[in-house]
């Protein structure tokens, strides 16, 4: 049975100018222009300061992995094909920023927590490219 | 502070066994539960004002039959006033419990059923399953997408927390182990042949470093417990076991937000509880931590200071965790051996917390038990829940 269609991020509307500079290789993230916080996953208003006032500006794409795992087994149907994958929260270089990313571009065995990683764009279908992390190149 | 410490408490306690039961309907589960609630409080069924069933994630059909009375009817409920659904995922029967204590001290209700009942164990394949779990809770936008599920989210949790503390893959086999020891004892649990650590360091891999029997399986079951107040309590009952403290602490939605994933909110949410309480860990005669997975029960369990970061698993390596020891905890078995019911794993552990100091545990009764605390967490661990139990207002 071949495996179901890769799921697409579902965009809330507000978030789309993150997946559209994606889809350019462009990475960009939320900051708040009130308190200057960096702001991810987008918000409809800083979640620090409640500020109206948030703006868009490119993000270094430097990272390090704050903690990973290589999926062996047991994955949901979509990724049985990809096994062994690995799943990473990584915190950006912009302060007090994580999101979830699969590294790539290195044997899943050689990640390790507090890594230094760096965005790569994949390619998911002709709307989206996802952002993931390899090993930083320095 | 709240002040509902010791105004309301748990009179009755139902559940029915946690397995594979492919020809019983999931509202069985419901109404046999409530009915032996009933039974074990010896109330009149009509004196109960308020139904809370929580709910069912294997079928939405299902679910609305719950949120549309059914349970009332089955049991011929005739003085309900509302049937109203409380659900927090897993920290539902916590969030219940509470919600409830406030309804009672404020008057609007005076008897209160809380019931579960779910059929993840036969209503899904066992792939189903894990694709429903690679959704329900899992962000849509920021996470399924990277092929998130929770066997992964709990490996995270385990990678960072070793990581940080040097604790090993034998003390995360430790907890399975241990809540093994009491599931032997526990007719109700699906799981009940002895386990060894060298089995569980054997087994699968599913994401690094956690192994198959170091996650839970999903099964049928369900549970229900009556909530009133401590004045009709101690009219209708020998050992009423009073609300003494709660807490909680809401952290995060999206599993990759949280900014402590080997902490989470539990010490914020264990002091507020203990506070209410009046009460120290020492205090505790059980630690009904929330399982599902061995970092969970573990985190738990040294967040809410029964011991130091990283000391937990030595703990439970040496036994003072199990039947006899010095501080028993997760006496049900846990979802890693009684079995995971959805919402239901943490209406499990409540009930047996009432079990317990009611001195109905049977063969693994705690000796003298008159305090416990339990926990429960919902979603991708998004809600430490704790609440303390007793059959004395101290």
């Amino acid at each position: 049975m071949d495996a179901p269609k890769k799921p697409v991020p579902v965009v809330n509307p507000w978030a789309k100018p993150f997946w559209d500079a994606a889809r350019e290789e462009r990475f960009i993230i939320q900051q708040c222009k009130d308190c200057k916080k960096y702001i991810f996953y987008p918000r409809i208003a800083c979640p620090h300061c409640f500020s109206d006032d948030v703006q868009w500006v490119p993000a270094s794409g430097r990272a390090t992995v704050y903690t990973y795992t290589v999926v062996e087994s047991n994955a949901p149907s979509a990724f049985i094909p990809d096994m062994p994958y690995v799943i990473a929260v990584v915190r950006l270089e912009e302060g007090g920023v994580q999101m979830l990313t699969n590294i790539v571009g290195c044997k899943p065995e050689e990640v390790r927590c507090d890594m230094p990683v760096e965005v790569v764009f994949e390619t998911l279908n002709d709307d989206f490219k996802l952002p993931k992390f390899r090993p930083a190149s320095t | 502070m709240s002040k509902l410490k010791g105004k309301v408490a748990i009179i009755g306690i139902g559940e029915v066994p946690t397995g594979r039961f492919p020809d019983t309907a999931a509202i069985y589960h419901a109404i046999a539960s409530a009915k032996m609630a009933i039974r074990d409080a010896g109330i009149n069924k009509d004196e109960i004002d308020y139904v809370m069933p929580t709910a069912a994630l294997y079928s939405p059909a299902f679910n609305t039959e719950l949120v549309t009375c059914r349970v009332v009817e089955e049991l011929g409920l005739k003085n309900v006033k509302k049937n109203c659904q409380v659900f927090a995922g897993g920290s539902s029967s916590t969030c219940a419990l509470e919600l409830a204590a406030g309804l009672i001290y404020s008057g609007a209700a005076s008897m209160i059923l809380f019931v579960h009942a779910e059929r993840l164990g036969t209503g899904v394949t066992a792939q189903g399953g894990i694709d429903l779990f690679s959704t329900a809770g899992i962000s849509a936008e920021w996470e399924v997408p990277f092929g998130q599920h929770y066997s992964a989210v709990t490996a995270l949790s385990t990678m960072r927390y070793m990581y940080e503390t040097g604790c090993t893959d034998e003390h995360m086999a430790a907890v399975c182990v241990s809540n093994r020891k009491w599931a032997e004892l526990n007719p109700n649990a699906f799981f009940r042949k002895p386990l060894s650590l060298q089995e569980v360091l054997a087994s699968k891999m599913l994401s690094t470093p956690l192994r198959a029997k170091q996650s839970n399986m999903l099964f049928d079951g369900g549970a229900a417990f009556l909530v009133t107040s401590a004045e009709r309590a101690r009219e209708i009952v020998e050992k009423p076991v009073y609300l003494l403290g709660e807490g909680g602490s809401v952290t995060h939605f999206v599993y990759s937000q949280e900014p402590d994933v080997s902490r989470f909110g539990w010490a914020k949410a264990g002091k507020m509880a203990f506070e209410e309480a009046g009460l120290t860990p020492a205090d505790m005669d059980i630690a009904e931590i929330y399982d599902s997975y061995p970092i969970f029960q573990i985190i738990g369990f040294e967040e809410l200071g029964f011991c130091k970061r990283g000391e937990a698993g030595e703990i439970f390596l040496r036994g003072e965790t199990w039947p006899g020891g010095r501080i028993p905890c997760t006496t049900n078995g846990g979802m890693l051996s009684q079995g995971h019911t959805g919402a239901g794993g943490a209406v499990a552990l409540m009930v047996e917390t009432a079990r317990q100091l009611m001195g109905k545990a049977g063969e693994r009764q705690v000796p003298k038990a008159r305090f416990a605390v339990e926990t429960a967490v919902g979603g991708t661990y998004m809600d430490a829940q704790v609440s303390i139990l007793g059959t004395e207002i101290p």
